[in-house]
């Protein structure tokens, strides 16, 4: 890598690490003065409002298959629908998820 | 978006290895593609690896390789990387309310990704706050490890590992919709929340499907934003607060 792509890389992985950090700080900050003026320290409610739709647009992103077919759409579909039936019954993070990925891997290989 | 507390594991360092573990699906394949990817656009194996470990943002790593490559214009290649890292402004100031103060949260910034996000705002609320660092530095050290061997497995053996295994890169990467999915459930627990949930991840899913996958997260975030401010809230409705 010649010097000045070195430049570019250590620009990049600075500022990603700004966007990161900085919002934080400043949230930090704010939560702190709130607190130290004796006021009930908040997030704003637009804050929290975006961080769960992030979430919902993460998932919607990755719903989209690596390589789309007609089999894809239909392994990803049975397999966020195994996923819920047993996050219903269990309520936790690890088991849908095992179940979601072996019902897709399992769909993928048995009629790709 | 709670997770009930006493599903949790008492050592918090287990714990974050357990959450992180899903996210190994869906990062060791696409590393590895990114690892083969920039090995053969001319970068050398510890080159490769140096930029999964610095930059750490997959989408951004591989439009970096690809417009150095291409000669594009020094100012532009940067622009256009922290423009699609943008969306990371809002991710701090949701988790910040669950971090004490303690000067040790600053550079584990670094390992806010879109998917330690995700979960440390499904997990902390539900953590006391002494377990909230150990956690974290478990689950995020494991994520960031993963994407580094990942590349590195790409850069050296890629190839190889593609050809052999194909089945992986294409089955392993569901465990990331399955984990989005567990997350998304616990806030559909009223109408206002489930259509503002719904608004998101469908315009997220035509947003990538109609080509436009670096804003689809935040613009469809900001529908879903929108979508809870125009739904009225029924009497049922819990409003926003976890």
């Amino acid at each position: 890598m010649s010097g000045q792509t070195w430049m570019i890389l250590l620009s990049i992985a600075l500022g990603t690490y700004l966007i990161r950090a900085l919002p934080y700080v400043w949230m930090a900050r704010k939560l702190n003065k709130q607190a130290s003026q004796g006021n009930v320290s908040s997030t704003p409610v637009w804050l929290t409002i975006l961080g769960p739709t992030m979430i919902a647009a993460m998932f919607g992103t990755s719903l989209v298959p690596v390589e789309p077919s007609l089999l894809s759409w239909v392994a990803t579909v049975i397999g966020c629908v195994a996923t819920y039936f047993i996050w219903r019954r269990t309520r936790s993070m690890g088991y849908p998820i095992v179940a979601g990925v072996l019902v897709f891997g399992a769909l993928t290989v048995f009629f790709g | 978006m709670s997770t009930p507390a006493q599903l949790l594991l008492s050592n918090p360092w287990k714990q974050g290895a357990k959450d992180a573990l899903p996210l190994l699906g869906g990062y060791i394949p696409v590393a590895v593609s990114f690892g083969l990817f920039s090995v053969q656009a001319g970068f050398g194996v510890l080159e490769t690896i140096l930029v999964s470990a610095f930059i750490y943002a997959g989408a951004s790593q591989f439009l970096f390789v690809a417009m150095v490559v291409s000669g594009a214009p020094v100012w532009l290649v940067i622009v256009m990387t922290l423009l699609i890292n943008s969306r990371h402004l809002v991710y701090g100031p949701n988790i910040a309310p669950y971090l004490q103060r303690d000067v040790r949260w600053l550079p584990l910034m670094h390992l806010l990704t879109d998917q330690i996000f995700a979960l440390t705002l499904t997990r902390m609320p539900n953590m006391t706050p002494s377990d909230r660092l150990r956690w974290y530095v478990s689950a995020g050290v494991i994520a960031w490890m993963s994407w580094i061997l990942g590349t590195a497995l790409g850069a050296i053996a890629g190839d190889e590992l593609i050809e052999r295994w194909p089945l992986i890169s294409e089955v392993l990467p569901f465990a990331l919709p399955a984990l989005f999915l567990v997350m998304v459930l616990p806030r559909c627990s009223d109408r206002r929340w489930t259509i503002t949930m719904v608004i998101a991840t469908s315009t997220a899913m035509l947003l990538k499907l109609f080509g436009f996958p670096n804003i689809a997260i935040p613009a469809a975030a900001i529908c879903g934003a929108l979508a809870y401010y125009a739904v009225h809230p029924s009497p049922t409705d819990k409003g926003v607060l976890s």
